[in-house]
């Protein structure tokens, strides 16, 4: 793995308040992505050229990790109203966004969310959050275990640690490098909400490491690009076949 | 299992061959690596398409017996692992509740 994650991208300092609302700290945020903008033809990639609310109805429409997010929650019991789940938010720091338990809100950084491709990884990311919150009871605030087990489904699933976005981020690594990013990110993403100590995330991290890299509801594998998330999608939809004819 | 007669095979035949094909090709077997650091192993894929044509084509019983039990293998791999928390009956009672800010208008 290269050396410990490095540039201005990364979380805030230790202390700094991430998700700047009211009642902020509560959240789940993403830590910003790494890699600078590139020019020329891959320009599109980099440059905010949508408003928020434009960028995140695209992907609510097209997006096949989200789509297939929305129905298995709407399928748990918690469908999701874009007026109501989502808010677009200038945020301070640098974070992406960030899934609030407390009013079962995904807030979207609108002032750190570079693009079209980048909105479609942050807002799976917090969907798996969400997803979370709605089909199980996760003591976001009061068990650290629970906080870890959620940040790894969410690097894994999400497509946070491709091996495409490691390369942007300038982290070199192949041989299962995939896992290392997940532990990586996971514990900087609780070290972003919770004051405790690297220590302690990588304790969490480490302990619930096996079980919840392993469960990849709702996608059943590991979606590594938009093939895979329409394959989980179809394998979702087939569901009832699937389990009445094992 | 369903009863007898009206069972059909777990999955369309159709997407046991694509599945087969995803995991062959050049990209699986990176991302494979790049998560597992070993090689895909798809010969269950290729069993259980043959598998599902022999079903279609004869209504073989080994043929469905087989298939039920390489998806129960899979559904035990998926379920091995205790889960960190305690899954919901019910969803939470306040997803839909309305925001704070517009409780108070």
């Amino acid at each position: 793995m290269a050396g410990a994650p490095g540039g201005g991208e990364l979380g805030p300092a230790a202390g700094e308040p991430l998700l700047q609302r009211p009642d902020s700290g509560q959240g789940s945020p993403e830590p910003p992505a790494h890699g600078k903008p590139q020019q020329g033809f891959l320009s599109s990639l980099f440059t905010r050229d949508q408003s928020c609310p434009l960028m995140l109805q695209k992907t609510l429409d097209t997006n096949p990790y989200v789509k297939l997010l929305l129905d298995a929650m709407k399928h748990s019991g918690c469908a999701v109203n874009r007026g109501r789940h989502f808010s677009c938010e200038v945020c301070d720091g640098n974070v992406s966004g960030g899934f609030d338990a407390s009013t079962s809100q995904i807030v979207l950084c609108e002032n750190n969310i570079r693009n079209q491709v980048h909105m479609g990884r942050v807002v799976t990311h917090e969907l798996i959050h969400a997803f979370d919150h709605c089909r199980a009871h996760v003591h976001w605030f009061t068990n650290i275990r629970h906080l870890a087990c959620s940040e790894i489904r969410a690097a894994s699933l999400s497509g946070d640690c491709s091996l495409v976005n490691e390369l942007f981020r300038l982290r070199f690594g192949l041989k299962q490098h995939h896992q290392t990013c997940v532990r990586d990110r996971a514990v900087l993403s609780i070290l972003a909400v919770r004051n405790v100590s690297r220590e302690e995330a990588q304790k969490a991290v480490d302990e619930v490491f096996q079980t919840c890299f392993n469960d990849r509801e709702p996608f059943g594998r590991i979606p590594h690009n938009q093939t895979y998330a329409r394959y989980a999608h179809r394998d979702f939809q087939n569901r009832d076949r699937y389990y009445s004819n094992i | 299992m369903a009863v007898a007669g009206s069972w059909q095979p777990p999955r369309p035949c159709e997407v046991y061959r694509a599945e087969w094909e995803l995991c062959r090709s050049v990209g699986h077997v990176l991302h494979h690596y790049y998560v597992h650091g070993k090689r895909p192993d798809c010969r269950q894929w290729l069993r259980d398409l043959t598998n599902c044509r022999e079903w279609e084509e004869s209504r073989s019983a080994e043929a469905q017996r087989s298939l039920c039990e390489s998806e129960q293998v899979r559904v035990q791999a998926a379920q091995k692992h205790t889960l960190v928390w305690a899954l919901r009956q019910r969803p939470p009672t306040d997803w839909n509740l309305p925001l704070p800010q517009e409780k108070d208008k």
